[in-house]
């Protein structure tokens, strides 16, 4: 049996939609799991499933990483059951940001940037978008930024780990045959896309 | 050992990001630590104010009107006047103060306390 | 494969544009006090230029200090002194015309409860100064002025006491008068959204920026408390209470609302609180309706149609008229 080329770019999609839905369905057990964990804010999210984020950017582009962080917040918010609600309207937002910002670092500072970098813009977009939503619209009340500079700070540190953590785990994917289409997309020995 | 292979993995661009981040947040927390809580007290003699200060602040102050001192109280987070020169007393009869947007006057030294602060108390205006 | 999560980024980039850009832009609320007319006078205004909104503020207040040269019978030489000081004709500005028609009609709808001429009985209590008295009904007989005539004849703008034992004295509607000439020149300066609190005397503005204006009604009894609180646009409301200004002699309380029948305070309501299109026309009615008591007080309100009021009894009872009904929310 000869493989064409097309048959190659054909598995290569299907190996990215699969397991990009492997990555959503990941990415959403850790968004309902840290939505269990105690916290003294309510509605405030960590943003652990990002790591899957940053790893579905890293391996499969933007685009990959749009679907999987705005499917991960409606499917986990079905599953918490609280759509729409306040703790939803924080994820979205939460995400968004998130997601814009690091789009931004990622065609900006293509060249130089890396996992690390990516998850800490990540991680400040998330906690502003949290805030902004926060005041606006569920406390109402502008005394909610006394919370920045602690979440910034938060932000600094989870967004460290989780790009260390992204970076690790891309390292070992990218080890296995199942990924040998994908590149490394950024940071240190990163080829040229 | 284990921090040198994580720094290898992150770039220049990544560890400018870090710092950038760290500022920003050690600056927010200045910002933020700046602003005094809670209401202020303004007190004004005629047109020009004579005192501003927190609501927490306890003081005792003497305002120096045409018809002689009017002796203001803040305590405990409230705000009272305890003697005045005017004939009627009116200013004293008022009681104590403390949300925001409140007055206490003693229109004939032409003394005004006003407490000023962010916090709403339902309605704007009192009609009485 | 960069071109639609770009155009998607864009999309939602707009879209948290949009949302950002509804919250109050750049809307800041100025507030000034001054001393007027006896009184501590608050106007507050709504906007985004600061520097204008101060400048029409220190203009309303200058409206409402002519007001008070004009009107008050302790300024030496305006127009009501002067009328007060003698018994042949004097030329009135046509704003006291104007005014003094209005309370002429107050007083006609309330068959005397209002009245503009008891400058008289108020010397004699000597209620706003120090030594205050309650004086015999001799005294107080002597000063009355005649119940069925108006305080001044006129024609045109020329106008005579109508008898030496009218003094002129238009507290219960010069303040709400204040207030009105201060809206208009807030209004005349481009303003959509301001109030004026002349002590509790208040006109407002359009509404508070994107909102109706929110009014506290001051409970009568209890210091510091509400009993009610209504949302209004571009109306005035006055309440008159007997607790403003009082004093105590032997276990009794005298205010300063005086029923004009018998120069003693009136004794039907604790407050009562008035709205209608015009500050003066509902300081004017406040008083006639708090010196005729609750029914006849109500009756009155009912048959002015632009008129809606509140009526705290002496026992304690509140009535509300019926276009009130609604819009009031008890505290």
């Amino acid at each position: 049996m000869i493989s064409s080329v097309a048959d190659q770019q054909n598995l290569d999609q299907v190996r990215q939609r699969v397991f990009l839905a492997l990555f959503i369905a990941l990415a959403v057990s850790l968004h309902t799991f840290e939505a269990l964990l105690p916290n003294p804010l309510p509605w405030f999210r960590i943003g652990l499933a990002n790591i899957l984020a940053l790893t579905a950017l890293e391996l499969y582009g933007l685009r990959a990483m749009w679907t999987l962080t705005l499917s991960r917040i409606f499917i986990g918010s079905l599953l918490l059951g609280n759509l729409f609600g306040p703790g939803f309207l924080l994820s979205l937002t939460g995400g968004l940001a998130a997601c814009l910002l690091m789009s931004a670092g990622a065609v900006l500072l293509r060249r130089g940037i890396g996992l690390v970098g990516l998850s800490v813009l990540g991680a400040s977009g998330h906690v502003c978008g949290q805030l902004l939503i926060a005041e606006w619209i569920v406390v109402q009340h502008a005394a909610i930024w006394l919370l920045l500079p602690a979440f910034l700070l938060f932000a600094l540190v989870s967004g460290v780990l989780n790009g260390f953590a992204a970076d690790y785990l891309t390292d070992q994917l990218l080890r296995q045959e199942a990924f040998a289409a994908c590149r490394k997309s950024f940071g240190p020995a990163s080829a040229e896309k | 050992m284990a921090l040198k292979a994580l720094w290898r993995r992150t770039t220049r661009v990544d560890r400018a990001l870090v710092l950038a981040l760290a500022l920003l947040s050690g600056f927010s927390l200045w910002v933020v630590v700046d602003r005094e809580p809670g209401g202020q007290v303004v007190i004004y003699r005629g047109e020009e104010v004579a005192y501003v200060g927190p609501l927490s602040h306890d003081r005792l102050l003497n305002i120096h009107g045409p018809l002689g001192d009017t002796r203001v109280e803040i305590e405990a987070g409230r705000v009272r006047v305890l003697r005045s020169p005017c004939p009627r007393k009116i200013c004293i009869s008022l009681g104590q103060v403390w949300k925001s947007g409140d007055l206490l006057a003693c229109v004939p030294n032409r003394v005004v306390v006003r407490i000023e602060g962010e916090e709403g108390r339902g309605y704007d205006l009192l009609s009485r | 494969m960069l071109n639609r999560p770009l155009s998607l980024l864009l999309v939602i980039g707009l879209g948290l544009l949009l949302l950002w850009s509804q919250r109050d832009r750049a809307a800041s609320e100025v507030t000034r006090t001054a001393l007027i007319m006896g009184t501590l006078v608050e106007i507050k205004a709504v906007g985004s230029d600061e520097n204008k909104l101060e400048d029409a503020i220190n203009n309303a207040f200058d409206v409402m200090r002519r007001v008070e040269a004009e009107f008050s019978p302790q300024v030496p030489n305006s127009a009501i002194a002067r009328l007060n000081q003698t018994a042949e004709t004097s030329e009135i500005p046509s704003s006291v015309r104007d005014l003094v028609e209005l309370g002429e009609q107050v007083r006609l709808e309330s068959n005397g409860a209002f009245s503009m001429a008891l400058g008289g009985v108020k010397e004699l209590w000597a209620i706003e100064t120090e030594n205050p008295q309650v004086p015999t009904r001799e005294q107080l007989e002597a000063v009355l002025p005649p119940l069925d005539s108006p305080a001044l004849l006129l024609d045109g703008l020329i106008a005579r006491r109508s008898s030496t034992l009218v003094r002129l004295d238009l507290g219960g509607i010069a303040k709400g008068y204040a207030v009105d000439r201060a809206l208009e020149q807030l209004r005349d300066r481009g303003l959509r959204s301001a109030s004026v609190n002349a002590g509790g005397d208040i006109g407002v503005l359009g509404g508070h920026a994107e909102r109706p204006w929110r009014i506290g009604i001051q409970h009568p009894r209890k210091q510091g408390e509400l009993l009610a609180t209504l949302e209004a646009r571009d109306q005035a409301i006055v309440t008159s209470g007997d607790y403003e200004r009082y004093f105590e002699r032997d276990g009794r309380r005298y205010h300063h609302i005086f029923d004009p029948r018998s120069g003693q305070p009136a004794s039907g309501c604790q407050s009562v609180s008035v709205v209608a299109p015009s500050a003066a026309l509902a300081d004017a009615l406040a008083t006639a309706v708090f010196v005729l008591g609750p029914e006849a007080g109500m009756r009155l309100l009912e048959q002015r149609s632009e008129a809606e009021g509140l009526i705290v009894a002496a026992n304690g009872e509140a009535i509300v008229s019926s276009g009130l009904k609604e819009r009031l929310q008890w505290r």
